[in-house]
């Protein structure tokens, strides 16, 4: 068709684009097609390796062949996919949350299976098989003892099976579901902090990438981000430039690592778990001062000072108050310092005592410093810095930064739910659940949802977390000199004091002594009416957000 | 104009003796501050020179947003100008319009109707309002408080409807000229108005729990930049930021001008701490009280613009003024209180339309020219505290 | 098998980062490179399975000395212009010193009889700390004072001098 001349001739363009595109995806379809189909032909002929190769190539060009073709069909159906995609949106997002956690739980179970398994099958023949064991013999213990009916599901699932013997096939599926856990955490953070953020502002946040309340923002971002121009310095030392964000990003990434999720959901389960965190926490420093130096940029290497500054000082109450609940468990291995708040709201660590209880608020403000947040946000000073150390790094590398911190976040909230604040278990006691731990799926279900579970923890990290950022959004920002009088001056000496009067309550408190029960439960009343108060703030702010927030936002803007 | 040499740090460090005290030399840092900077309001360059984390001096830089508004005025009629002063102080448009109609007005002698008088305080005084909401919001950012920001803007975008609806503008408005208002105020605006003075006087509590004695706020800014009431006066420093050292001059009540002495309201000034409520590290002359006194400012206009909504009489708005002005062969200088300090116009006609000169005496200009003394021997953090609490509109500094 | 593979990998970086901190010219690549000798170090306490001296490696080389060393660079050079180029006389003398001392230790190693190490004790942190507070209690002791000492000197260093201008008048 003819365009008038008055008519912007990028529109036509575009549609000139989409039909090429349509058809060359078409033509390449077409290409593998083919390819695959002589490939095909060849690997019937040939035999040995020379067809193995050749089935194994026809296969990939198959694989591309369909994916060319269904490109091709997206982009030529585009705008009705378009539309339907805005309505199944939220739906899609739903169901990919509930599958997300049901799909955590499956290597689990499957993992529990293949024991069971390699147990059952040394019994039956009366001899102790040897580890690993073979896909056949896993195969006729399928078909004989649990009646799976045809031979090729069997040998399927035999396959599947036998690779979950082995403990690196292990190692690699929980790795990945770490880092699978980080980026969702770190994406769920991100969209999190701005809704709390618009709300906290009587504004609403993202809202519309998605349709959900924007639910899709940082998937979005993220992927923005990728393909955003990579902008390097001159002056910049360019090694040390690539480096830095890995630097900052890889100690807050490993922390995941020895976290446990629950008594039986961790990936490695160190003896001196909690000084390995410690450890991690420390070498983040580093990555924040090279990329502050590496910047060549005054003003990052100012943020990159303070900030290390304020991190290194804090990390010295931070440790003394992570020692007073090893004093009162005795053990530095995370899942016992969970098991031990097993029975029930009194039981948590930081209601044993007043002492544990303000090593628990010490935890929480040295936690606050260490993730450099507000009010000790000086390294990410905006109006000051601009970003402080991360000024000069646009696109994928700053997306890491802040990958790094919202990580962080949640890894030191669920260290404090660890270390203080009931791990994994639910208020009530877990002796009242314990018939349904091994009973059938939906028992174990329900009992990881009432009593102890990964989503208990996962739920206390994320408030802590919120509470992080409600912090940062009330309150103004504290200058440096003032960070380290309030780390030096009062944090420390009360740190100190704290540890020095635990221990003394560890020798002259016996455990279950009048005092110590007396103590107890009026920690565990304070705490109660502290959630109580945080409850009753929500319903009153609900109720009368007319009045507090002013009539023109809630009339103006929908669903505020 | 002379470049300044800046030399690396031989006089740095010594008493007064001589005696070189440093056994440690570190780095010192010329550092430029903006002017693209998220905390110097505007168009603003500081070039600081520090020893690590503390400023020993800072010099600003101006002239990024000279327009040329001075010479304009030699060639635009009165009321041609009037566009021109709304951009002076952005933020306080009408106040700007108000000066100048009444420089020319007293040059030219021309009575503006009592109805136009009263819709000119309100106006200013809604305007001042706004213009210390901006303020307070932009203060706490500096800081790194992020909320009473978007809350000062909530309460301002009350205010901006109701200029929207007066004159169609929200921030330069070009509203009042030579001879009052150019429209009489729409219907249902004074109910509008009263509606938002019931709205907005509790806010200004909900801003001092929220801000004001917040304990981190109060440590970043009391005792910082003080400025003595002596040195206030020696600078030329008007409006809060005189105030806040302590010097009661306000010219709506010492020099009152227009229908001002009609109403009845105090003037804020800074006290020391530890009195009434004040916390105790506050200095007279600090941040903390040249923020704190306009705070209180917009409780004051919000007590004088109940008067005018009690007082406002009926009747036109605006003089009979001729179509083409001929402007006396005499000259006027005229300041009116402004939320940033004393704006003062000096209009020298010469018996044709357009003036022989506008000379417009910015109150930033002046408030701007204490930085380079009092941001000395601070962090850098303090800089933002101190040039937050100056408030300055570079659009006023530069013209 | 594969912990040997590992425990080449291990002093290869050990190595390389020790060599890369002696021939770089940056300084704060030196640094860098001291990281991953620190790094490799405690990644080779762990394989022994020594887990608490690696993450005490970790905490106070790596996370403690050299961000101390980071920051004295970062304030006290002349910007990222710093470079160490060694004279050539130099060079010759450390490279003939360092082989003297390769030499005398390979030869050293390769003579002596290295004991079979038994099945990893069960070195856990309980045993540690108990040893430390009565087998080992005085060297114990002696190193706080010693830390102590350190303490109050640094503070003495860097105390602000009478006159001297600090930051603004109150105190944070």
């Amino acid at each position: 068709m003819s365009t008038p001349d008055s008519c912007d001739r990028r529109v036509f363009q575009a549609e000139d684009r989409a039909t090429r595109a349509v058809r060359g995806f078409t033509l390449l379809g077409a290409i593998f097609v083919l390819v695959c189909a002589i490939l095909a032909f060849g690997a019937t002929r040939v035999s040995g390796v020379a067809g193995l190769l050749a089935g194994l190539l026809a296969a990939g060009a198959g694989g591309l062949a369909g994916a060319s073709l269904l490109i091709a069909l997206a982009v030529r159906f585009r705008e009705p996919l378009g539309r339907l995609l805005a309505r199944v949106a939220f739906p899609i997002f739903m169901v990919a949350v509930v599958a997300t956690v049901f799909f955590a739980w499956v290597p689990a179970l499957l993992y529990e299976e293949v024991d069971r398994l390699a147990g059952s099958v040394s019994t039956a023949s009366g001899e102790p098989r040897q580890m690993p064991l073979g896909v056949a013999e896993i195969r006729s213990y399928l078909l004989g003892s649990c009646g799976v009916g045809s031979a090729w599901v069997a040998t399927l699932v035999a396959s599947l099976l036998w690779l979950l013997q082995f403990g690196l096939v292990r190692d690699l599926i929980t790795v990945t579901g770490i880092v699978v856990f980080v980026s969702l955490v770190a994406m769920f953070g991100i969209w999190w902090e701005r809704k709390v953020a618009g709300r906290i502002q009587s504004r609403l946040g993202p809202m519309r990438v998605g349709g959900w309340h924007g639910w899709a923002q940082s998937l979005a971002d993220g992927l923005k981000l990728l393909q955003k121009e990579d902008i390097f310095l001159s002056g910049a030392d360019r090694p040390l430039f690539y480096l830095a964000p890995y630097v900052a990003f890889v100690p807050a990434l490993s922390l995941f690592s020895v976290l446990p999720f629950s008594a039986a959901w961790v990936c490695r389960d160190l003896e001196i778990g909690l000084i390995f965190i410690l450890a991690l926490l420390a070498l983040g420093v580093l990555g924040v001062l090279l990329a502050g130096w590496s910047s060549n940029n005054k003003w990052s290497l100012l943020g990159s000072m303070r900030e290390a500054c304020q991190m290194i000082s804090y990390e010295i109450p931070l440790g003394f108050s992570l020692l007073v609940p090893v004093m009162s468990v005795g053990s530095l291995r995370l899942t016992t310092l969970g098991e031990v708040q097993a029975n029930g709201f009194t039981s948590w660590v930081a209601f044993a005592s007043p002492f544990t209880l303000a090593a628990a608020v010490i935890f929480f403000i040295g936690t606050l410093a260490s993730c450099k947040r507000a009010p000790f946000d000086l390294p990410e000073a905006e109006s000051e810095l601009v970003a402080g150390y991360h000024t000069e790094y646009s696109g994928f590398r700053w997306a890491l930064f802040f990958f790094a911190e919202y990580a962080e976040m949640f890894a030191v909230g669920a260290l404090a739910t660890i270390l203080f604040f009931g791990a994994w278990y639910s208020p009530l006691p877990a002796a009242w659940g314990a018939a349904w731990e091994r009973g059938p799926i939906w028992q174990r279900a329900l009992h990881g949802i009432l009593f102890s579970g990964p989503l208990w923890l996962i739920g206390k990290s994320l408030f802590f977390v919120y509470l992080q950022m409600w912090l940062r959004w009330t309150l103004p920002r504290v200058r440096l000199d003032q960070v380290m009088f309030a780390c030096v001056q009062v944090l420390l000496p009360l740190a100190l004091m704290v540890l020095a009067g635990n221990s003394f309550w560890q020798l002259w408190v016996l455990p279950q002594s009048g005092l110590a029960r007396l103590a107890n439960l009026v920690c565990a009343v304070l705490g109660a009416l502290v959630l109580v108060a945080m409850l009753a703030i929500i319903v009153y702010a609900r109720v009368n957000r007319r009045r507090l927030v002013g009539s023109l936002v809630v009339e103006h803007l929908p669903g505020a | 104009m002379q470049e300044r040499v800046y030399h690396s740090y031989p006089d740095l460090l010594l008493d007064a003796e001589g005696e070189d005290l440093a056994d440690l030399r570190t780095e010192e840092m010329l550092i430029n501050m903006g002017p693209q900077h998220p905390s110097t309001h505007g168009v603003l360059r500081l070039v600081l020179r520090t020893d690590g984390e503390l400023v020993l001096e800072a010099v600003p830089h101006i002239g990024y947003l000279h327009r040329c508004a001075e010479k304009i005025g030699e060639n635009l009629a009165p009321y041609q100008f009037i566009p021109i002063t709304d951009r002076l102080d952005y933020l306080a448009a009408m106040n700007n319009n108000y000066a100048f109609s009444m420089a020319v007005e007293q040059l030219c002698g021309i009575e503006v109707p009592e109805r136009g008088r009263y819709v000119r305080v309100i106006m200013s005084e809604l305007n001042r309002i706004a213009s210390h909401l901006v303020s307070f919001g932009s203060y706490a950012l500096d800081l790194g408080a992020f909320t009473p920001f978007l809350y000062g803007f909530r309460e301002r975008e009350y205010i901006l409807d109701l200029f929207e609806s007066a004159c169609g503008a929200r921030l330069t408005y070009s509203y009042i000229t030579i001879g009052g208002p150019a429209l009489d105020l729409p219907e249902g605006f004074l109910e509008n108005l009263q509606q938002f003075l019931d709205y907005f006087e509790p806010k200004i509590d909900e801003y001092n729990q929220l801000l004001s004695y917040n304990h981190i706020f109060v440590r970043r800014t009391a005792g910082v930049g003080v400025i003595s009431p002596e040195d206030a006066i020696a600078w030329g420093l008007t409006g809060p930021c005189l105030r806040g050292s302590g010097v009661r001059w306000d010219l709506r009540k010492c020099m009152p001008y227009d229908i001002y002495d009609r109403f009845e309201f105090e003037i804020p000034v800074g006290v020391p701490g530890g009195s009434d409520g004040i916390p105790r590290a506050v200095v007279v002359g600090d941040s903390w009280c040249r923020y704190f006194v306009r705070i209180a400012e917009m409780k004051q206009s919000a007590r004088i613009l109940r008067q005018c909504l009690e007082q406002i009489p009926d009747g036109p708005v605006r003089a009979k003024v001729p179509r083409v002005l001929k402007l006396p062969s005499k000259e006027v200088y005229f300041e009116a209180e402004n939320p940033r300090g004393q704006l003062g116009f000096l209009v020298v006609g010469d018996g044709s339309p357009i003036p022989r000169r506008v000379k417009i005496r910015g109150p930033s200009f002046c408030n701007l020219s204490i930085a380079s003394q009092i941001c000395r021997n601070v962090l850098v953090a303090d800089i933002a505290a101190i040039i937050g609490s100056i408030d300055v509109v570079m659009g006023e500094v530069d013209r | 098998m594969s912990e040997a593979a590992m425990f080449y990998v291990f002093a290869a970086v050990a190595a390389g980062g020790a060599v890369g901190c002696v021939i770089a010219v940056s300084i704060v690549r030196m640094a860098l490179c001291l990281l991953a000798t620190l790094g490799a170090v405690a990644l080779l306490y762990f394989l022994l399975g020594a887990d608490f001296l690696g993450a005490i490696q970790l905490i106070v080389y790596a996370g403690g000395t050299l961000v101390v060393i980071v920051f004295g660079i970062m304030l006290t050079s002349q910007g990222s212009a710093a470079r160490f180029l060694p004279r050539r006389g130099e060079v010759v003398a450390g490279l003939l010193v360092s082989a003297g001392l390769l030499a005398g230790l390979t030869a050293i190693m390769l003579r002596t009889e290295w004991p079979q190490a038994g099945a990893a004790s069960e070195a856990s942190v309980l045993h540690l700390g108990s040893r430390l507070l009565s087998t080992y209690l005085v060297p114990f002791e002696l190193a706080s004072v010693v830390l102590l000492a350190v303490m109050v000197g640094a503070a003495y260093l860097a105390r602000p001098l009478a006159g001297r201008r600090t930051g603004s008048g109150h105190e944070g």
